[in-house]
């Protein structure tokens, strides 16, 4: 019994543009934002979106791990966002959607990451974009609020920046079920 | 199949065949003269020998070649099996797996693996006793002489023709010979009467090569000439192809010799009779027409060997051999149909997606009872029965015999007791009971453990055997049966027991166990499981540094088992393993806490009560309940657990919905009052509570595993999905007992080191 999904419908224009090109899809990314600022994925590491609920919540571990959905079966962790770049989570409103994300091994350094299933919980979903590589910069050294390595560039659309995601840094196996490890026994300390 | 897969196959078969053929070798130890045993030696070596030489496998086949000349010589009674031959065999197959492994890995063999190939050659031709020049001379080809010996026993059958068996070799077309010319040519001193020409070894289209010969003869010949006419006739054949010539009324034995020689192919035993030229087809006919005589009449259809017997057309004998060839080609056959190989991870998909019904039945059977239409209702329990029949089914898939696991111990048990110098037999029962494969591939090492601890120490040395009264030789046991949805494997001896006042004093010595404390004998023998015990006088290499029984304990809790002792000082130790038949699904006990649901192992729960107010009270504050007079520490998950209070509203549909799939025995514990209750568990000897809102009841329990970022995680062991697509967690009753033991001695250690500081 998973929430109603919402298919990844790519906007007409976009769309289009996939259809004429085929091999253009690496440059489509899903905006989505988190509180006010926009950020972008590339839709290959997506798999769906769902909406947010039935979520259960899994004791003792990081704050930024919200708990687990039982995804068609399969029991999928759901990692808060928000509190991952360190910011207060965000409130659940209706346009809060889980995204999951399938972690590629395309990083050989993380071991044991492939094709795990994550979501991400995100405030709002906006659109599938195509941002050809001329109008991606390099992520700046710094004033970007998160975390270096989770940036793998910055996008231009409609004259505005969007953050682009490396989900497979944000996601890392090792580090998010370290943490995981390590919080246990500070918590049951307390 | 590309070359990488043949080769896994060759690896995987190869491996098998020296498993059986260690197997045979410690069997026929025992019985040294089953020729069955020697047989099977023999075939694993050769066909090792074999596949090695489709591969180009040129050192494993130089070495497997100086085994099977030795087993060669076993075979034909030259050499007798000797306890030396059988260790020095059990070597070459270890050094045989030792190949194979480098094959696997698909690294060069060593120098040191070529030497101890030598060394291994060496000692197998000083074995065999002839120097090593002989080795490859071929053997002197032993001519039959074709006289028919009237001495020998046997009738000679009614046909007045001599019978020819030819089996050209392939390449007699390129040797310019054609097999026409030679039939042809038998027609000159002669008549053939009948002639059925072999084509079974004919390939399929694109293997056959138009220049090799692949046919067979069976000629039925009418002639006065003498057999050395005859077989003069094949004279340039001779050496490649397979030709018997047999005279007139030949032997029976000789006919049987013939059918038993024959390619092995399912034909029907009227047809080789003919074949044979012992029957023609019109006698085969009339038999054929009586058995369709007696099927047609509704008699029980007799087999046509017996007819042919009742027409007294052919020997008693003669349609035994080819009875039994019929028999022979059948079985194999029937073996290759029964077994499929199939690959593991398909097979946990399958049990995954099992798993994955499973789930989505209960969800059904959720909303078939919100709806209460008699129709779904009665449809949704129809489909929960064949869900349980599939998931039965699909972990039945999953098992296997332990047989194989316990044929493993003979060879330690052989090679622990001579290195320790104890007389030790095995004794194995129970081989055929079966359980989950990744039990039994988890269940070797604590196996091997128990094994060599009742060798070591258990079993005592001869002298004291005999002053016991005992037979000189120890008798270790390994037995399995299934008890109850578990399975219990237990290995036990007839040694002297644990010894109960040397475990005890070493438990007092130790701090284990205070000077004045009354224990029975149950708890002193699981004092062995604790950490760094030994009580052996002597460290050898075998046991008794007091690192194992403990690791053994926890190796066989990870796989949700339990292990107990039964001990008599004098008269031998059982140690009983328990382990659940499988690890994918278990029962469940489900609890709700708040909205959480929790799932603990039902075989730890031991009873469940109230939490009144009263015993709160009587708590004091303290985390213990007066439990008939014991005192029983609870964990109130709801604070462990960081649990909101009270459920919000638009949840209680939900709980209803929980409340409805309960057993109705229960359904009175789910009352709205409020009130909180004790599950109490039971586990590894130790007695908790752990405080929830709610009972909900059994629950059959899918096990998702906790996954890579879960993995640290401590006191939940699983999760698992329910009817209503809730995930809930599988608790991991000791892990959480442990965690809370631990942070309560540290913010105790905390406390104390304030006030030292203060």
């Amino acid at each position: 019994m998973s929430s109603p999904t919402t298919q990844l419908a790519p906007t007409p224009a976009a769309d289009q543009s996939a259809v004429a090109a085929g091999l253009t899809e690496q440059q489509q990314f899903l905006t989505f934002s988190l509180g006010e600022e926009m950020f972008a994925i590339g839709i290959l590491a997506i798999r769906e979106i769902i909406e947010y609920g039935n979520l259960t919540e899994v004791p003792m571990v990081p704050p930024f791990i919200r708990g687990v959905i039982n995804l068609r079966g399969a029991v999928v962790p759901v990692v808060d966002m928000a509190v991952r770049f360190g910011r207060p989570a965000g409130e659940i409103t209706k346009r809060t959607c889980i995204v999951i994300i399938e972690t590629s091994d395309l990083d050989p350094s993380v071991a044991g990451s492939h094709g795990q299933q994550m979501g991400i919980v995100v405030d709002a979903v906006s659109e599938v974009l195509e941002i050809p590589p001329a109008d991606i910069e390099p992520p700046p050294e710094f004033g970007a609020r998160i975390r270096i390595d989770f940036i793998s560039g910055m996008g231009k659309v409609n004259g505005k920046f969007v953050v682009m995601l490396d989900v497979n840094r944000i996601l890392a196996l090792d580090e998010v079920a370290v943490l995981a490890a390590m919080s246990a026994p500070e918590r049951g300390a307390s | 199949m590309n070359l990488d897969d043949a080769l896994k196959t060759f690896v995987i078969e190869s491996r098998e065949l020296l498993e059986s053929m260690e197997e045979a070798l410690l069997r026929v130890e025992q019985s040294p003269g089953d020729r069955d045993l020697i047989a099977a030696i023999f075939r694993a070596a050769h066909t090792i020998k074999g596949s090695a030489g489709l591969f180009g496998l040129d050192h494993v086949v130089s070495f497997t070649h100086n085994a099977e000349n030795v087993l060669d010589m076993v075979r034909s009674g030259e050499l007798g099996i000797t306890g030396e031959l059988v260790a020095l065999f059990l070597q070459v197959c270890d050094h045989m797996g030792l190949l194979v492994d480098h094959i696997e890995a698909g690294t060069e063999p060593t120098v040191e693996t070529h030497a101890r190939s030598a060394e291994l050659v060496g000692s197998l031709k000083t074995l065999a006793g002839r120097p090593a020049a002989e080795e490859n001379t071929p053997p002197v080809r032993h001519e039959t002489p074709l006289e028919r010996d009237n001495t020998n026993y046997g009738e000679g059958v009614e046909s007045d023709n001599w019978h020819l068996s030819l089996r050209f070799g392939a390449d007699v077309l390129k040797h310019g010979m054609d097999p026409v010319a030679f039939i042809r040519y038998l027609t000159t001193f002669g008549r053939i009467v009948t002639i059925v020409t072999l084509t079974e070894s004919i390939p399929g289209g694109p293997e056959m090569d138009p220049e090799c010969c692949y046919l067979g003869f069976e000629i039925n010949f009418r002639s006065d000439a003498d057999k050395q006419t005859i077989e003069s006739a094949f004279e340039f054949v001779r050496d490649d192809a397979r030709i018997r010539i047999l005279p007139p009324h030949s032997k029976i034995d000789e006919y049987l010799e013939l059918i038993n020689g024959l390619p092995e192919e399912e034909m029907r035993l009227g047809e080789i009779l003919v074949r044979c030229g012992t029957l023609t087809q019109a006698e085969i006919d009339a038999a054929l027409a009586t058995q369709a005589a007696a099927r047609d009449s509704g008699e029980r259809e007799p087999a046509i060997g017996e007819v042919l017997l009742a027409q007294q057309v052919v020997q008693p004998a003669v349609v035994d051999a080819a009875l039994q060839k019929q028999r022979q080609v059948k079985e194999s056959k029937q073996g290759d149909a029964a077994l499929i190989r199939v690959n593991a991870e398909k097979l946990d998909e399958h049990i995954n997606q099992i798993g994955e019904l499973i789930i989505a039945s209960a969800g059904i059977n959720l909303a078939a009872l919100k709806t209460g239409i008699p129709e779904l209702l009665e449809a949704a329990s129809v489909m929960n029965r064949l869900v349980e029949n599939i998931r039965d089914s699909a972990l039945q898939l999953r098992m296997i015999q332990i047989g194989a696991t316990f044929n493993k111990f003979q060879r330690v048990v052989r090679d622990v007791s001579k290195e320790i110098g104890k007389d030790i037999r095995l004794e194995i029962s129970g081989a055929e009971t079966e359980l989950d494969k990744t039990v039994i591939e988890k269940i070797g090492d604590p196996l091997t453990h128990l094994v060599r601890n009742s060798m070591d120490h258990g079993i005592e040395a001869a002298e004291l055997r005999l002053a016991r009264g005992k037979p000189a030789h120890g008798t270790l046991r390994l037995n399995a049966y299934h008890d109850s949805g578990s399975i219990a494997i237990e290995v036990s001896d007839d040694g002297g027991g644990l010894p109960r006042e040397r475990i005890l004093a070493k438990a007092i010595e130790r701090g284990l166990v205070k000077p004045d404390q009354v224990l029975s004998d149950n708890e002193i023998h699981n004092l062995i499981f604790e950490p760094g015990f030994s009580t052996a006088e002597q460290v050898n290499n075998l046991s008794g540094r007091g690192v194992g029984m403990d690791v053994v304990r926890r190796n066989i809790t990870a796989l949700r088992g339990s292990i107990e002792i039964e001990s008599v000082e004098g008269r031998g130790t059982t140690m009983r393993i328990r382990l659940p038949l499988t690890l994918a699904i278990i029962d469940g006990f489900l609890v709700g806490v708040g909205n959480s649901s929790f799932v603990v192992p039902l075989e730890m729960v031991v009873e469940c009560v109230e939490l009144t107010d009263d015993e709160i009270a009587a708590a004091q504050g303290r985390d213990q309940l007066n439990l008939r007079g014991e005192v029983l520490p609870f964990i109130r998950l709801r604070d462990l657990f960081g649990i909101p209070e009270a459920p919000p509203p638009e949840r209680s549909e939900a709980e209803k919905l929980l409340l409805a799939s309960v057993d109705e025995e229960l359904a009175f514990l789910l009352q709205p009052i409020k009130r909180e209750n004790v599950v109490v568990v039971n586990y590894a000897g130790m007695r908790a509570g752990l405080v929830v809102d709610m009972l909900q009841g059994e629950y059959q329990t899918v096990i998702r595993p906790l996954g890579a970022v879960f993995n640290g995680l401590q006191g939940v062991s699983g999760f698992t999905i329910l009817g209503s697509g809730q995930v809930a967690l599988i608790l991991d009753i000791p892990g959480l007992i442990r965690r809370v033991a631990d942070s309560e001695s540290r913010r105790n250690r905390q406390l104390t080191k304030h006030r030292i500081t203060e």
